[in-house]
């Protein structure tokens, strides 16, 4: 089994230009959020030090660093911390971390088992081989990854920090 | 990896169960055993094994063979020996049974099948045992509702090995006077260890992974869950403290089987509140029949450890409380066992037949397996059947009790049939039933598509 000892590279997100269009940035970031890898940072770039987010971020688990830039912009770098549950991942999964972005983004937390189940099977079915999906469900999928790895899939997954959310990559495999 | 696949072997231990039960009942029905007979009687004692092993020891088996991988996320090991183990258990019960049949001065049988069927008996469930702590094993540290089924099996160790001494004594094998002191007093104490170590604690611990999981309620520990396995695990501790100080004579145990009431009352009271928070803080806000057929056991499992420990009731109850442990063996137990093999049974089914076609067609619901209205009607007739029996033990009313009883294997046998339907896709309309690349499930036996 391969387990991801490092971390993958922080994801950057620049919120000045949906401020900058008069937009409400805090859906898009919280968005950022819940598609970063297991174990990924977020860099988040803003026009000001976005104190309101901090305390939202910590209750998401996760430290940040702030950092003012030329011109009085601010860099902030939110990292998980490492109390988040440790990444399951399928035996076949060579290194997450290369997967390329998710092209589905599914949201199954308000879905009754076993549908969250079903639509991630059906979605991959509609991805082509090596494409990535990512579904948050509200329980630990644990009769769906024997399925996957039956089908070819790879997967790799774990807990949000408040253990009330899964989280889970799908790649789908060449048998798929 | 982490996952959990189906366990082949387990819908044959339910399959194996349900037929025990019938039997079970049915001999009630005929006026087999208590109270047509003294609650020590050979008929009696029979009678008994067939419900806690055969009926409830392998319902309890065949679960667990399929929801410890739940427990612990990982999958079962040494699960090859499911079959053997079952193979074991089966004509290991027919024997002891025989051998009780035997005590009573049946033909054709002898006591010496006592021994033999307790050699089997412990084979076969040192096999479950093995395979089942082996997988506790892997995890570490282990989840509370894994320690919970941990208990359970140490308590099953503890019920087998004391059976054993039994039917040592019994068939004239060993006359040694601490086995013989064990068998004269240590009966209650068996069939605690049996039937509220080994039953209960598994059935408490696996409820606390399923119930949130159904329901959709937080599956956090709290406190109060660690205080069930605490208060429970001492009461059993006293249990096995008391069956040792049988076995060397020694006094001063006397008092203790009150003071593991309590703990067992309270115990029993903090489960109570436990299961009561969980459906309250569900997210999902159908109740499904399952469900509230489990709350209406968790209910038996209240008032009979509450009457078991007022002297009252518990002298009411007749012979060894018998009205009180009826209510704990078919109220509590066996009502949770159905409950959860209404839900069980038609999910198992749809993962085998569908899950090789999920996301690539149209599949039913697995709701579209069973007939709820059908199976809420059969779950209202077998606990108000039970309730009657319980009652007719109170009242020393023979002929209700077989009325009630006979109430309660209708009951029963309507469920079975509900759940043969899941089984075969009965209930399922035609043009879903079978689409192609899914697998028609065999009834009691193991699709033989690689499992991995």
């Amino acid at each position: 089994m391969t387990v991801e000892t490092h971390h993958p590279a922080p994801r950057e997100f620049d919120v000045r230009p949906i401020l900058r269009s008069g937009g409400e940035p805090f859906q898009a970031i919280m968005e950022a959020v819940n598609g970063l890898r297991p174990g990924q940072a977020l860099r988040l770039l803003a026009p000001f030090r976005p104190q309101p987010l901090f305390k939202v971020m910590e209750g998401r688990g996760f430290s940040h660093e702030t950092q003012e830039m030329q011109g009085g912009d601010w860099e902030v770098l939110f990292t998980p911390k490492a109390a988040g549950a440790p990444v399951e991942v399928s035996a076949d999964a060579d290194n997450p971390d290369s997967w390329p972005d998710p092209i589905e983004n599914l949201d199954l937390t308000e879905l009754d088992p076993p549908e969250p189940m079903v639509r991630i099977l059906a979605a991959a079915e509609r991805l082509q081989p090596g494409e990535v999906l990512f579904a948050l469900l509200s329980r630990e999928p644990i009769f769906l990854f024997p399925e996957l790895s039956k089908r070819g899939h790879q997967w790799a997954g774990n807990f949000d920090e408040t253990r009330t959310t899964f989280r889970i990559f799908v790649r789908v495999g060449d048998k798929g | 990896m982490p996952g959990a696949t189906l366990s082949p072997w387990t819908m044959s231990y339910f399959a194996a169960a349900c037929l025990f039960l019938i039997a079970g009942e049915s001999a009630m029905v005929g006026g087999y055993g208590y109270p047509f007979a003294a609650v020590e009687a050979p008929a009696t004692l029979a009678l008994v094994h067939v419900v806690a092993i055969g009926w409830l020891g392998l319902l309890m088996t065949g679960a667990l063979l399929q929801f410890v991988p739940v427990l612990v996320a990982a999958p079962l090991r040494a699960g090859r020996l499911a079959l053997p183990a079952l193979a074991l258990l089966i004509p290991g019960l027919l024997l002891l049974v025989g051998g009780f049949t035997a005590l009573g001065g049946a033909q054709g049988v002898s006591t010496a099948m006592l021994p033999s069927g307790a050699l089997l008996l412990a084979m076969g469930f040192g096999l479950a045992i093995i395979m089942l702590a082996a997988t506790l094993l892997t995890v570490r540290p282990l989840p509370l509702p894994a320690r919970f089924v941990a208990v359970g099996l140490g308590a099953l160790i503890a019920a087998v090995l004391v059976g054993g001494a039994f039917t040592l004594v019994l068939s004239g094998t060993v006359t040694n006077y601490a086995a013989i002191a064990l068998l004269l007093k240590g009966v209650p104490l068996h069939a605690a260890l049996g039937l509220a170590g080994w039953l209960t604690f598994s059935a408490i611990g696996v409820s606390y992974r399923l119930l949130p999981m159904f329901m959709l309620a937080p599956d956090d520990t709290r406190p109060t869950n660690r205080a069930v396995l605490w208060t429970g695990a001492a009461a059993l501790a006293i249990v096995v403290a008391g069956i040792v100080s049988i076995a060397v004579d020694s006094d001063g145990m006397e008092e203790a089987g009150s003071v593991a009431a309590l703990l067992a009352v309270f115990a029993a009271l903090l489960y109570s509140a436990d299961v009561l928070r969980l459906f309250r803080e569900r997210r999902r806000k159908i109740v499904e029949l399952n469900i509230r057929a489990s709350y209406a056991a968790f209910a038996a499992l209240f008032a009979s450890v509450v009457m078991f420990a007022l002297p009252a009731t518990r002298a009411a109850a007749g012979e060894g409380a018998a009205a009180l442990v009826y209510l704990f063996v078919f109220g509590w137990l066996t009502g949770l066992g159905l409950a959860q093999l209404y839900k069980i049974v038609p999910f198992l089914t749809w993962l085998e037949c569908y899950g090789p076609v999920l996301g690539r067609t149209a599949v039913p619901s697995i709701q579209d397996l069973v007939e709820d209205k059908r199976a809420s009607l059969w779950f209202f007739v077998y606990y108000l059947a039970v309730i009657a029996a319980t009652f007719s033990l109170f009242a020393e009313c023979p002929g209700a009790f077989r009325v009630a009883t006979l109430a309660q294997l209708c009951a029963t046998v309507g469920l079975m049939v509900e759940l043969v339907r899941a089984r075969t896709l009965s209930s399922v309309a035609a043009p879903l039933r079978l689409p192609a690349g899914a697998s028609r499930p065999h009834l009691f036996l193991p699709i033989s598509r690689p499992q991995e």
